[in-house]
């Protein structure tokens, strides 16, 4: 297991960085923290020509306020991530989802970046990007956007990210202060890919949903959102509101696969179990079981 | 395939080394180095067998590349022990408790244990916590359980 | 030290005490010296290249772009190698098994994915990598042979053979069975299926061969023993004038896959005869998942007879295996059917066994190869109890066999002789406070969460010295002119800390401190054969060649003692690495000073006794050594989720005086928490077409440190009749822990009738054990 042979260079820069993407167009892959990626090259499953190093770039990682959100830069650390004071007050459902994310020697390399960079629909943090309505702050030679999370993943491990483009940072806009967050995953092992994850923050003023968002893992081919679940929510009561049904239709969002751990059948009558059950805690609304 | 020089200091000594981009820090640390404690078990992040202390911090050494480690200061299962032969508190833990059967996942293991201990007081669930970042086929880990109560418990009282 | 001169050495020192391990300095220092830790100068590394397909023939190969790579020094197919044809041999099986040919390379067809075809050997294994990569090989495919279901039916796996059966093994007919059955009170029966299991030790497969100058072929080998390495090289090469010399210092975890050199370091050593440098190989986590050999894959179905209080009248048992395309042995795991009657007393008794070939990887021994038996047996008693409404301690306490049944003659023909399963399932219910349990457990019922308790009891064969291979081992001790120790035995340690549980016994009965004895196990060229690790027999066998030797030199010691002081021997004592003679305390001499006699003032040596410190004896351990356990543990099913919480784990285990309890325990504890593997998340699993679908430690999960409980360890020890009184105890864990916690799972599930005998036990197949899925 040893990669195949491929040129290496260091980005001084973001500007560097994404003209030599555009330079070697197509076969270049960014190396952030590599904690999958350099599996991958090891396997042989991918065999770029160059890999470009945009660890020593300057203030691309850093965790910051602006403009009513909290802004992450891509080569933070998930180990940073998980103690930061900033993101513990401000998007603590990412800080609970870092803690399920590998291992914590793999934390100490893993970026956020990285993460959504390669989109594995079985990962939290493209979840947790989802339910809570990030901005994917992209840069590419001629330009820098920001991508709303729902045009962001287009298919399995395919994001709208040009060829020529790269993450520069997430962008987690503010939640109301006590929004309720709930990270929660069905897991063989810590560091394991969810059966079933789940990532949802729910707003709730004068005892009625005034917000929702709900994100999957392992619960189809990219990151899955329940958008017509969050839709039904506002309004609703949350003392009284019919969590079953929710939970239905938030299932019927998702469209999970089988594989050799568990079967699509599993995976969304879990998802829903789990759904009605930590909502329910969540909310103050616990049935007897 | 491009080549690459770099300056490391492993285990307090200062390498100049030309690597292939390629080459994992593993591989680096095992050959060029000459550490055979840094132990390759996966080459896929997962076992845990290769994890090293860089710049601070345990990292998996089959998932950095050599050229990555360029003016990194890296420590191995090699230097924990005192000139002496004084084993480090979490070796002699380890020894102590019975931790290791073949040991093939030690090292890594150790150096865990040392880097989330160094400076810091974590308890018996973060230490069993980071434990299950590595992979042991051989203890059923009851060894490495009583040694992260152990610590977890000794930097408590 | 400190015995006072007229006290004879009574109580060990050592022998008994949770003595810290001797090799775990260097282990825990990152100086072990593990196989890939050797380089030699010019040496080469090897990639194999495999087969991407189950089954089909190889139409041509074309190495030229592998051989032009830089680097590469040298790509061999099957034909290279046949210059020096290297036949391999099974390990396991009899008369009747039927074996294919096997070659370390495929000749015309490949028969499994994984199968390997060629060899490149490079400037190192990056660029081997590269080279394989290059090599091109046409296949024609076939369908693939995959299931035990296909092999039953399918195209013939090995064309040499004409059958899929490797081995059909059966107990004689007994006509009266069937009117047993139709009599009985109760009949229970069950098919229970084990997934099949990989072995993965931490550390892979790997070798090193250097040829030293025309006549020696020096390897250096990841094994479970030098010395079988050796006698297999020379079995399979049969190169008169080729002498092979294994080195194994440390080895990074085996479990009976690398109880013998297998297709790939035979073809290393092939590739240094041809290339004449050093090659190495050191298996990869992808190849290791794919190409080694693999374990379990058995399903059985048992039906039992009991009477209206209980007791057991018969049982009938069919049991099938998956061996693979190349098993190490063409054999069903025979043991299986001799010991299926286990602890109980069993009166009638019928059981067939085959083993298929398949297009999948083959079978080795993993830690309790015919633990199927216990599995099975334990598993079935618990649904015995369940359907028959009574407790099942109480089912099993009716069924045992107890002191007064022993010696006992299972109805297969071994002779269990003094086991306590009676009396570690008493001691072990003792400690559990069942009772409080099963209140704890209606209380949580009532609030909906789901509560279990299983038991397990079994007695082991161990030791296994009744024939071949296993039948004895060799202790080579002397005292050096220094008075330090050196211990040379053919025992072998992959973690079974013989380096220092050997040393105990020598340091006790030279009355020497454990530090001045060294303990060489590690090369094939010093002292004499023997099996090394297998067979949970090295404490036994290794440790009774290692007390009589040691016994023998002390009596030397004693005797030239006896000479110079002109006492009786007697009189004289060994203790604190002192020659005591009792009562005469200014008689005291050292052993140190024993030794200068034995090597440099000979003269001073009784008439006619050779000079030297040094002893040796070959022990023959009795045919099989039983050891025994009961095994309680608790758990708490998810039924949301399916997945399970092990709550608490007892075990209660005879394997006689404990040379180091802690080492015994260590064993135990590996031996329960690969059954949990076993039981709840490994799965080496196969698509229709023979393609392995789990072949990193992404997929392939084994248990982590947040997945296991912490063990509770009882003991009882009853000498067995080896000199010691030891008894085998590395491959019970892995034996009796599956039933264990198979049974409380699905005790746990009892209120949804589950009987969980389908593994592995992973959350989707709970919930479909609960059928409460959508």
């Amino acid at each position: 297991m040893k990669a195949a042979p491929f040129d290496y260079v260091v980005a001084d820069s973001v500007e560097g960085a994404v003209e030599a993407l555009a330079d070697h167009a197509g076969d270049a892959a960014l190396l952030a923290g590599g904690q999958t990626l350099v599996p991958l090259l090891a396997l042989r499953m991918a065999m770029p020509g160059v890999l470009i190093d945009i660890n020593r770039i300057d203030g691309l990682a850093g965790i910051a306020r602006s403009g009513g959100a909290t802004r992450i830069g891509a080569t933070t650390r998930q180990n940073t991530i998980l103690h930061d004071p900033l993101v513990a007050r401000h998007v603590p459902a990412l800080a609970r989802a870092t803690g399920f994310v590998g291992h914590h020697q793999t934390r100490n390399r893993g970026t956020i970046g990285g993460s959504l960079g390669l989109a594995e629909p079985a990962a939290e943090y493209p979840a947790t990007a989802l339910a809570l309505g990030a901005r994917i702050e992209a840069r590419s030679p001629s330009a820098t956007r920001e991508i709303a999370i729902e045009d962001y993943f287009l298919g399995p491990y395919t994001t709208a990210l040009d060829m020529d483009e790269m993450i520069t940072a997430a962008i987690f806009p503010d939640w109301p202060e006590d929004t309720i967050h709930i990270v929660h995953e069905v897991a063989r092992r810590p560091g394991d890919f969810a059966l079933v994850g789940l990532v949802a923050a729910f707003a709730v003023e004068g005892g009625v949903f005034t917000r929702a968002g709900i994100g999957w893992f392992g619960m189809g081919p990219t990151p899955m959102k329940s958008a017509r679940a969050e839709a039904a929510l506002i309004g609703q009561p949350a003392a009284t509101v019919d969590l079953a049904g929710i939970a239905r239709l938030a299932i019927e969002d998702t469209d999970p696969m089988s594989d050799i751990h568990a079967d699509a059948a599993y995976r969304r009558t879990v998802g829903a179990r789990i759904f009605e059950r930590i909502v329910g805690d969540a909310i103050g609304q616990r049935k007897a079981a | 395939m491009s080549s690459h020089a770099i300056e490391t200091i492993v285990n307090g000594q200062s390498i100049s080394a030309q690597v292939e981009a390629r080459h994992t820090l593993a591989d680096f640390l095992r050959g060029t180095a000459g550490c055979t404690g840094v132990h390759v078990g996966c080459e896929h992040g997962v076992c845990g067998a290769c994890t090293v202390i860089v710049d601070g911090v345990a990292v998996r050494s089959c998932l950095m590349l050599a050229v990555q480690a360029d003016g990194a200061t890296v420590a191995t299962a090699e230097s924990l022990a005192a000139p002496d032969g004084t084993l480090h508190r979490v070796q002699q833990a380890m020894k102590d408790e019975y931790g290791l059967q073949c040991g093939f996942c030690t090292p890594g293991v150790v150096m865990t244990l040392a880097a989330i201990t160094q400076g810091r007081s974590p308890d018996a669930e973060e230490i069993k916590d980071a434990l299950s970042g590595h992979l042991c086929r051989c203890t059923g880990y009851q060894g490495m359980l009583k040694v992260a109560k152990r610590l977890g418990g000794e930097v408590q009282a | 030290m400190n015995a006072p001169a007229d006290v004879p050495l009574a109580a060990a020192r050592f022998t008994g005490e949770r003595v810290p391990r001797k090799e775990d300095r260097r282990l825990l220092t990152g100086h072990g010296a593990y196989v890939d830790d050797v380089t030699m100068a010019g040496m080469v590394h090897g990639m194999f290249v495999r087969s991407p397909i189950a089954r089909g023939r190889i139409v041509a190969i074309d190495v030229e772009a592998a051989r032009a790579l830089p680097g590469v020094r040298a790509v061999y197919t099957a034909a290279d190698l046949d210059r020096h044809p290297a036949k391999l041999t099974g390990l396991y099986g009899s008369a009747e098994s039927k074996f294919p040919d096997i070659w370390p390379l495929a000749k015309e067809d490949v028969r499994h994915v994984g199968d390997p075809v060629a060899i490149v050997l490079a400037d190192d294994r990056y660029v081997a990598e590269d080279g394989a990569a290059l090599v091109v090989v046409e296949y024609d495919d076939a369908d693939a042979v995959v299931t035990i279901d296909d092999a039953a039916t399918g195209a013939i796996v090995h064309p040499d053979l004409d059958t899929n059966v490797a081995l059909m093994i059966a107990t004689p007919e007994d006509p009266g069975l069937e009117a047993v059955f139709a009599g009985a009170a109760h009949v229970v029966t069950g098919t229970i299926t084990h997934q099949r299991q990989a072995h993965v030790p931490m550390e892979t497969r790997g070798i090193v061969a250097a040829l030293q100058g025309s006549g020696e072929m020096l390897i250096h080998a990841s094994c479970q023993s030098p010395h079988m390495v050796a006698r297999y090289m020379d079995l399979a090469f049969a190169m008169p004038d080729l002498h092979f010399r294994v080195i194994a210092k440390d080895v990074g975890g085996a479990f009976g896959l690398k109880v013998q050199p297998w297709r790939e370091e035979v073809a290393i050593v092939a590739a240094a005869l041809l290339i004449g440098r050093p090659v190495k190989w050191i298996e990869d986590r992808l190849e290791n998942l794919t190409a080694s050999n693999q374990a379990r894959e058995q399903d059985v179905t048992v039906r039992l007879a009991f009477d209206a209080d209980a007791t057991l009248l018969a049982a009938d048992i069919d049991y099938r295996c998956n061996l693979g395309a190349y098993p190490h042995g063409a054999d069903p795991n025979s043991l299986a059917m001799v010991m299926f009657p286990g602890p109980y007393k069993l009166p009638r008794y019928k059981f067939r066994a085959q083993g298929f070939y398949s297009n999948t990887a083959g079978q080795a021994a993993y830690r309790g190869p015919w633990a199927m038996e216990s599995l099975a047996r334990e598993t079935l008693l618990e649904k015995a109890a369940r359907q028959i409404g009574i407790d099942a301690v109480e089912l099993r306490r009716r069924n045992l066999i107890t002191a007064a049944d022993q010696p006992h003659t299972m109805l297969t023909g071994f002779v269990i002789d003094r086991v306590t399963p009676r009396e570690t399932l008493d001691k072990l219910v003792a400690h559990l406070d069942t009772p409080a349990f099963r209140a704890e457990q209606a209380a949580a019922r009532a609030a909906g969460r789901y509560l279990g308790l299983g038991f397990a009891v079994y007695v082991e064969p161990t030791t296994m010295a009744f024939g071949g291979i296993l039948s004895s081992d060799v202790a080579d001790i002397r005292i050096e002119p220094t008075g330090k120790v050196t211990l040379t035995v053919s025992t072998h340690s992959q973690g079974h800390g013989t380096e220092t549980t050997m040393a105990q016994l020598v340091a006790d009965t030279l009355g020497v401190d454990i530090e001045d004895v060294s303990v060489m196990e590690d090369d094939s060229s010093r002292g004499g054969f023997g099996p090394g690790a297998g067979g949970s027999r090295q404490a036994v066998s290794g440790g009774g060649a290692t007390l009589i030797a040691s016994g023998k030199l002390a009596d030397k010691i004693r005797a030239i003692a006896a000479h110079v002081l002109n006492a009786s021997p007697d009189t004289i004592s060994l203790a604190g690495g002192k020659v005591l003679v009792a009562g005469v305390a200014e008689m005291t001499t050292t052993v140190k000073e024993i030794a200068e006699i034995a090597y440099y003032q000979t003269e001073r040596l009784p008439e006619g006794m050779e000079a030297g410190l040094e002893a040796r004896h070959r022990y023959r351990p009795p045919p099989v050594v039983y050891s025994n356990a009961a095994h309680a543990c608790t758990v708490e099913v998810d039924v949301e989720t399916g997945m399970v919480k092990i709550l608490r784990w007892v075990t209660c285990e005879d394997c006689g005086p404990m040379i180091n309890p802690a080492v015994v325990e260590g064993q135990i504890a590996g031996g329960v928490v690969q059954g949990i593997g076993g039981v709840l998340y490994e799965q080496i699993s196969y698509d229709a077409r023979g393609n392995p679908t789990a072949v990193t430690f992404k997929d392939y999960l084994i248990p982590t440190a947040h997945d296991v409980p912490e063990l509770e360890f009882l003991h009882i020890a009853t000498p067995s009749a080896s000199e010691g009184g030891f008894k085998g105890v590395g491959e019970g864990g892995a034996i009796v822990g599956p039933p264990t916690l198979v049974n409380a799972i699905a005790d746990a599930l009892a209120p949804f009738g589950a009987d969980c005998l389908t593994l592995p036990l992973s959350p989707p197949r709970v919930l479909a054990e609960i059928g409460t899925r959508d």
